[in-house]
């Protein structure tokens, strides 16, 4: 015998064989033979191991190292340097998506450290073609106890006590329908197994059948055993090639070894099993349509009772389960019912397999414990969303189940709890959306499979579900109508009690779930024609332009810039924006993360081709181009000159009103001015803008605040309209004990004072509070004004913080310290000023309703730090002073407790008639970008309101037609340059050089225009 | 299995175990809307239309597949009832043409109705439609699957009562539609054409060809001498188109109304029932003592005929050889007639009244030409006869009654037996009887053979000899009998069989709404035709005996054999191409 001294698992299963697991097998026998190695390394092709995403995937025992993605050279390396030198090949090890560790073994991995695999002890694990393997791994022992030892009776009860339920998704007593089946009257009687796996991304029983079919074998022998059957059928689909040959193969050696057949273990029973190779209908899993396709008759359902286990195959007693319940007999049996049933929930015992799809990290099968959080399978075994992107919802059960969204991430998954959310388990496929996935398209997919799928014998299937694509389908295409949510649910209530099987029952499920959780998308698709997720593509032009708050048509500018035409291009953009040099600055950019380029290689640098064709226009001293409405005779005023004031002025005074702006401070441009620091956004780049609109004829009247200087009841009288766009300029407040000491300052206030040029001190070590872009534009303003140490304090982890990745990347380059996971609790001060700070070390707790975990404080964890200056960048609110009390019998305006102002998002105006609002004073803080959004979209709807003409216009369709060939080979977009480190960090010059021409025009090229729709 | 007590909108009722909810409801008075449901053969719970609400149930039920079970509680007529039918009906008509003005259906369509019932007054769930071709490559039956509301009935009757099977459903979910196998048109699978499918179509989905059009027009061109007959069956249901119960004898009505049509001759095809009694007869006596092929069946039925040569091709040979009565009719009437009423055959126009519509298939078989010409032009069923009445404004039922034409217009009791199963049977036997026995029969009432049971069986002692016979309607029946026969399990002299239920009675071409209690009314009344005749017996027939002596000599003789015998084509299962 040989002395093998390292296994190499190479794992077989379906998706690692279209990864091009054969060919690395193939590198890896050739080259361990050319070394001579052969009878040392012993090469096991497995089933499916799991992370699917990762393969060609090899594990080499016994360190149990776990190499992924491999090519056939990774093969040859692998074997000369781990196998011959004993040397980890590193750069083929796996890295934690979430704490970006790279782990050597497989058991270090969380994929594998979190599971408890029953179903799929064996998957994986053993050659699926060597029946002795599984019988080392006590295969057919649970067949040969239950034959020898144990009744019938005693198996059901064994059953019963460990609670297993079956797997199919129903979630029916197993235990309880073997009793039923084995009580039924007549002969003889069968054993079916179903196997024809078919929601969308599940393969769970695809992988037991592929890698682990004697467990199948075992356990239908056990039931035959038990129910008083001596035949069994495997219904498996025929797209599963794989499983049938496996299969075959398997019961073929079952039945060499005498463990299929006649006088088993010479107990007198016989028992057999054949194959049944269905054509792949989604119905034929509905155990009625799955027994007529056996009977060779037209696979739809009948109705029930008479169940099976009464009236099966050909009119007989018939036991069916599916294949994951059928893989977890044989442990019971060995391992007794106490031991399964202490895994699990109060009510659904033991452990579930699910199929990880969709957008998540680790995509793949993972057997975890029943009652495992939600939040933990996706983000823990999953490893969260790829690219950075938020989770939305997750939707288990397939086209019979519904989405589950952020705010249920903690939900311990068992039958009963996705029940509840309106979900199901179904057979354990588990599809991960992230926020580009638009959840009226989702129920559209879902419901156009179970259009496909329907057999057609009941009408509420065959018809409603049709009616229901339509009306989805129109709602994608912007030709929705008030009443289809209402008519959705309508019909989906009807097909739901009135369908025969559990295909039409269920088949509503997506929709209605969808419309529970994400109702105000329907309506967005509806009402405002419009796809949030940027999605569905009759809706809008590109999902650059879409996914703009300004609805900046930026295709169209960059195929300008691509042609040279810049003056165009900057026209283009001051249509809908007229700030294009500060956005070019400083926008937050949702339109490259949605950018199409960016699901091949990399998105568009959208925001630097703005800054190039806005600096292009100062540096060429062009001249805007705009046709200016004939005066109105109507005057609006506008409270606040922040870029919603400016925008809104702007384009009010482009539609022919008067407008006069008041503002509080002794300076124009709102937290453009007083909140971004200098060297993000130039002093001079702020005056041209703002230079712009007062050259349209805005009045911008400073140091004029409103609520002391004038009345907003007095606005009132005065003028036509009002538009209240106050921003959220103050601090919130830590809430920690020593926040009034001397030295703690709100980054607003820091921040202001450092941008008015005001007199501020920081010491030596600072310590800056939070986690959004006001953290780092405090912590970076404080390295500038010679803080010696600048240390950023936040709370969670670094992918989970609000500031624009590039300007955490800035500070960390500026020296700046980050911590993660940590959370100020105390400000510790001498003679009123503060000297320490004590922090708290965090964990990440349970899901919160933003689908993030809550930080917990680690108690024991207390640090003290030297501090002379702390900057709390932790929120900020409104100053709703400028509403002042109304005078006698004027309404006072609505506001939230929080001090939002409450308007009509249509028409975005207040509960006061003609005051309008909008921008941060109404969403509460957000981007640069959505304020202008808000101020031009104010504009129109003042303009409505007194009566202009201009809103009529705002949206004309324009040809779009492709300019030259987009670069469609992969292409890494343009790096902005940067004032080095050095001369940057002790002053306010900006740091973003911006692009140069041709770089801009090579840029340009990189956008796909898709835009431009194929005629 | 005991009996089952259950509450049903507040009433308890009693019925056996097994019994289904939507029986136990019409016992407890609750009337449920069904449209699918075709009671004891299409119990599928498709349509949805008969939910009901059962306490404790996650979904509503269909009533009509829903067993009642001990101490059920059922609500027929709760809100969500009523809204989930009127639900499902408006999703069934929003895939249906609104082609009610121009439907053959209308006014005797059961959606209808149900539409009204249920109050149906706007379609809110507006779509796109399924849509296929129109079928009409049969000359018998037109599918319209556009008018489909795919309720199965057509598919059960054509599997379960007729074992043929000629159609199903293919395709899935919206686009699924009954059709022949790979979806083909009708004329290339092993249709029997007898058109009970039309019969359970509770829509426009299958009719019969029209054929009045082209009988309309040979009644109008004067140069046509235009001859009618009519079947037996005809005058036991053409009441029921007019409003009369099912039963009534419309005999003398029926003749009236014909005349009124326009017909020059009104004739009778009792007069070649008998005929073929004679030949028949006297053929099953020529096999039995020349020992030729053994059971001989009878071959009256076009859509047994087409049956048995698609899927019994290798016992043609067991067939009469005698043509069915419509066509010895048609032979004489272009011959016979045409000569006695000195007309040229050519400008002569043979219409069929027939309860049938493999019979428009039958008259236009390449056979049965032996006249010169197409023996018979055109056939009706009784369903057009009744709409060309209608058309003219004729309501025969109110019109004095009226003799058929001689010669071809006289027929004995034993013609109009015919019509009911077991009636060939019987009259052959009572001409058989006699003719071997030479003395006249103590009575003439065969009952072993009469009674809807599927197969019926009876000896007859003719001296020496007794005589197995065997008597079958439906083909469902044909099927297990033929079986026996093959296998040799069984053995007769003479089989009787008939393709639809209750024979001839109860054909594809009868009035909409025939169903097992009107057959049997049906089938009271042709008995009591024949009781009501004072000739029973076919060797009685005088002018049957008049026609052998001016022109055919004698039965199975050499003019009989050119005009009167034919023979069959095997056809096979699957389409030729």
């Amino acid at each position: 015998m040989d002395l093998v001294r390292a296994h190499v698992l190479v794992c077989g299963g379906a998706a690692c064989v279209s990864s091009g697991c054969k060919a690395v097998r193939e590198a890896l026998e050739a080259e361990i033979a050319a070394r001579g190695i052969e009878r040392e390394i012993k090469v096991v092709v497995t089933g499916c191991m799991g992370p699917c995403d990762l393969g060609p995937i090899m594990v080499v025992y016994p360190e149990g190292v776990f190499y992924k993605k491999l090519t056939p050279d990774d093969a040859r390396e692998i074997v000369d340097e781990h196998l011959v030198k004993g040397r980890i090949v590193k750069r083929l090890l796996y890295t934690e998506p979430g704490t970006a560790e790279v782990v050597e073994t497989q058991e270090a991995m969380t994929f594998f450290s979190r599971q408890e695999r029953i179903a799929l002890r064996n998957t994986g694990v053993i050659d699926p073609l060597n029946i002795d393997e599984y019988i080392a791994r006590d295969g057919y022992a649970a067949l040969g106890k239950a034959l020898t030892e144990m009744k019938p009776e005693e198996i059901v009860d064994t059953l019963k006590r460990a609670g297993l339920r079956g797997r199919g998704g129903a979630g029916f007593p197993t235990g309880i329908k073997w009793d039923l089946t084995r009580k039924a009257e007549g002969s003889p009687k069968y054993v079916v197994c179903n196997a024809d796996e078919g929601d969308p991304g599940a393969f769970m029983d695809r992988s037991i059948l592929e890698g682990d079919p004697h467990t199948l074998l075992e356990a239908m022998a056990i039931a035959g055993y038990t129910v008083g059957a001596n035949q069994g059928y495997i219904y498996v689909r025929a797209e599963y090639p794989l499983a049938v040959a496996h299969l075959e193969h398997a019961i073929r050696q079952a039945r060499e070894y005498g463990l299929l057949g006649a006088n088993i273990f010479g107990t007198g029973f016989d028992f057999d099993i054949d194959l049944r190779v269905g054509a792949g209908a989604f119905v034929c899993g509905e155990e009625t349509a799955l027994l007529a396709s056996v009977e060779s008759r037209r696979g739809e359902p009948r109705p029930r009772p008479p169940y099976p286990a009464a009236s099966g195959l050909w009119g007989q007693p018939t036991l069916i389960n599916n294949v994951e319940t059928y893989a977890n007999i044989a442990p019971i049996i060995l391992r007794g019912a106490e031991w399964f049933s202490s895994i699990g929930t109060e009510k659904s015992k033991g452990t579930k397999v699910f199929a990880l799809a969709g957008k998540i990290n680790n995509t793949g099968l993972v057997e975890v414990p029943m009652g495992t959080a939600l939040g933990d399978i996706i983000f823990d075994l999953g490893g969260g969303i790829p690219g950075g992107k938020k989770f939305k919802a997750a939707q288990t059960g397939g086209p019979s189940g519904g989405c589950i969204p952020a705010q249920f991430l903690n939900t311990l998954i068992d039958y009963e709890s996705l029940k509840e959310l309106g979900t199901m388990m179904g057979s354990g496929g588990l599809i991960v959306m992230d926020e580009d996935t638009c959840m009226v398209d989702l129920a559209k997919f879902f419901m156009q499979f179970i259009q496909d799928e329907s057999c057609g014998k009941c009408a509420p299937c065959r018809i409603g579900t049709k009616r229901m694509l339509e009306i989805l389908d129109r709602i994608t295409k912007g030709q929705g109508r008030e009443g289809d949510i209402e008519l959705l649910i309508e019909l989906g209530e009807h097909i739901r009690t009135t369908a025969m099987c559990g295909l039409g029952q269920s088949a509503p499920n997506p929709v209605m779930s969808t419309i529970r959780y994400f109702r105000d998308e329907y309506e967005a698709h509806i009402r405002n024609k419009k796809c949030p997720a940027s999605s569905c593509a009759a809706l809008f032009n590109s999902p650059c332009q879409n996914s703009c708050p300004a609805g900046v048509d930026v295709p169209r500018y960059i195929a300008l810039i691509k042609q040279r035409r810049f003056d165009e291009a900057v026209d283009l953009i001051r249509a809908t924006n007229p700030f294009p040099a500060i956005c070019g600055r400083v926008c937050d950019h949702p339109c490259e993360s949605k950018c199409r380029r960016g699901t091949f290689d990399e998105p568009v640098a959208i925001k630097s081709l703005k800054r190039f064709a806005a600096d292009w226009e100062i540096k060429n001293k062009h001249q805007y181009r705009a046709d200016f409405a004939p005066p109105s005779g109507k005057c609006v005023a506008i409270v606040g000159a922040g870029p919603a004031g400016l925008s809104a002025a702007h384009y009010l005074a482009l539609f022919g009103h008067k407008v006069t702006v008041f503002e509080a401070l002794p300076v124009a441009g709102g937290m453009l001015t007083v909140g971004i620091p200098e060297y993000r956004l130039p002093r001079d780049i702020m005056e041209f803008e703002i230079e712009a609109i007062r050259k349209a004829g805005v009045d911008i009247r400073l140091n004029s605040r409103v609520g002391v200087d004038v009345t907003l009841d007095q606005l009132k009288t005065e003028y036509d309209a009002v538009f209240v766009s106050v921003g959220a300029h103050n601090s919130a407040a830590m809430g920690v004990p020593g926040e009034d000491l001397e030295g703690v300052l709100p980054a607003v206030e820091f921040l202001r004072d450092a941008a008015l040029g005001r007199l501020v001190k920081v010491g030596r070590n600072v310590a800056v509070v939070g986690g959004g872009n006001a953290a780092i534009d405090a912590a970076r303003t404080a390295l500038r004004l010679g803080a010696k140490e600048v240390h950023i304090v936040y709370r969670r982890l670094r992918s989970d913080m609000p500031a624009d990745p590039a300007e955490i990347e800035a500070a960390i380059e500026e020296g700046i310290q980050v911590h993660y996971l940590t959370a100020p609790t105390r400000l510790i001060g001498a003679d009123g000023k503060v000297t320490q700070m004590e922090c708290v070390r965090m964990r990440l707790g349970d899901f919160d309703k933003s689908g993030r975990r809550r930080p917990v404080p680690v108690e024991a964890s207390r640090t003290i730090v030297d501090v002379d200056t702390v900057i709390a960048a932790i929120g900020q609110s409104v100053d709703t002073s400028f509403a002042g009390k109304p005078a006698d019998g004027q309404e006072a305006l609505l506001m939230t407790k929080s001090g939002l102002v409450i308007t009509d998002p249509d028409t975005m105006q207040t509960n006061v008639p003609g005051v309008f609002a909008g921008g941060d004073c109404v969403t509460g803080p957000a981007t640069v970008i959505a304020a202008i959004g808000a101020g031009r979209q104010v504009a129109l709807e003042i303009d409505k309101f007194v009566g202009g003409a201009a809103w009529q216009h705002a949206d004309v369709d324009v040809e779009r037609v492709l300019v030259g060939t987009p670069i469609e080979e992969q292409c890494k977009r343009c790096v902005m340059p940067e004032m080095p480190v050095p001369e940057r960090a002790r002053n306010f010059k900006e740091v973003e050089l911006g692009l140069t021409e041709d770089m801009a025009v090579a840029e340009a090229a990189r956008c796909f225009q898709c835009d431009v729709r194929e005629p | 299995m005991g009996d089952v007590t259950l509450t049903i909108d507040g009433r308890q009722v009693t019925v056996p175990a097994g019994t289904s909810v939507l029986e136990a409801a019409t016992q407890a008075g609750a009337k449920i809307p069904t449209l699918c449901y075709l009671e004891g053969l299409n119990e599928i719970g498709s349509c949805r239309l008969c939910v009901v609400e059962i306490e404790g149930a996650k979904t509503l039920a269909a009533s009509c597949v829903t067993p009642a079970a001990q101490g059920m509680v059922v609500h027929t007529n709760t809100r969500q009832v009523r809204e989930a039918r009127r639900a499902v009906l408006e999703l069934i008509i929003s895939n249906h043409p609104f082609e009610c003005l121009t439907c053959v259906r209308s006014g005797s369509c059961e959606l209808q109705a149900l539409a009204e019932s249920l109050g149906i007054r706007e379609i809110r769930f507006e779509g796109a439609k399924a849509h296929h071709a129109i079928d009409d490559s049969t000359p018998s039956i037109v599918r319209d699957p556009d008018k489909c509301i795919l309720c199965r009935r057509c598919v059960a009757v054509c599997e379960q009562v007729q074992g043929v099977s000629a159609i199903n459903v293919s395709g899935r979910g919206f686009d699924s539609v009954v059709s022949p196998a790979g979806q083909l048109p009708l004329n290339d699978a092993a249709c029997t054409l007898c058109g009970q499918c039309i019969l359970v179509c509770p829509t426009g989905a299958l009719s019969e060809v029209d054929s009045t059009r082209k009988v309309w027009e040979a009644l109008g061109d004067p140069k046509k001498h235009v001859v009618v007959q009519t079947a037996p069956a005809i005058r036991v249901a053409l009441g029921e188109e007019f409003g009369l119960a099912p039963g009534s004898i419309v005999t003398g009505q029926l003749v009236a109304g014909l005349r009124a049509l326009g017909f020059d001759r009104v004739f009778d095809t009792n007069f070649t029932a008998d005929l073929t009694i004679l030949e028949e007869g006297n053929e099953l006596l020529h096999r039995l003592t020349t020992g030729g092929t053994i059971p001989m069946i009878t071959s009256c039925s076009p859509g047994w005929i087409k049956f048995i040569e698609h899927f019994y091709p290798d016992m043609l040979g067991n067939l009469s050889t005698c043509k069915s009565p419509q066509q010895m009719f048609g032979a004489l009437a272009k011959t016979y007639y045409a000569e006695k009423a000195g007309v040229d055959p050519a400008d002569m126009f043979v219409v069929s009244i027939m309860p049938c519509t493999a019979k428009k298939f039958e008259c236009e078989r390449p056979e049965m030409r032996s006249s010169g010409y197409q023996d018979v032009d055109a056939v009706l069923t009784t369903r057009e006869l009744a709409r060309m009445l209608r058309e003219s404004g004729i309501d025969p039922t109110a019109l004095e009654p009226a003799s058929y034409d001689a010669p071809l217009g006289i027929g004995t009791g034993a013609a109009v037996i015919f019509g009911a199963t077991g009636g060939v049977m019987e009259a052959a036997l009572r001409t058989v009887y006699e003719v071997v026995m030479k003395k006249e029969l103590p009575s003439l009432d065969f009952r072993e053979v009469r009674g809807f049971e599927g197969i019926k069986e009876a000896e007859v002692v003719l001296g020496d000899t007794t005589v197995r016979v065997a008597v079958a309607h439906t083909l469902g029946n044909a099927r297990k009998l033929l079986d026996r026969v093959r296998s040799g399990e069984a053995s007769y002299h003479f089989i009787e069989i008939m393709a639809c239920p209750g024979g001839c009675i109860g054909g594809g071409g009868q009035p909409i709404g025939t169903n097992t209690e009107r057959r049997l009314e049906r089938i009271d009344a042709i008995y009591q035709a024949d009781r009501d005749l004072p000739l029973r017996k076919s060797h009685d027939n005088p002018e049957v005996k008049q026609l052998y002596e001016e022109f055919l000599g004698e039965p199975l003789g050499h003019k009989s054999h050119e005009l009167l015998h034919t023979h069959y084509t095997p056809r096979g299962i699957w389409p030729k191409r």
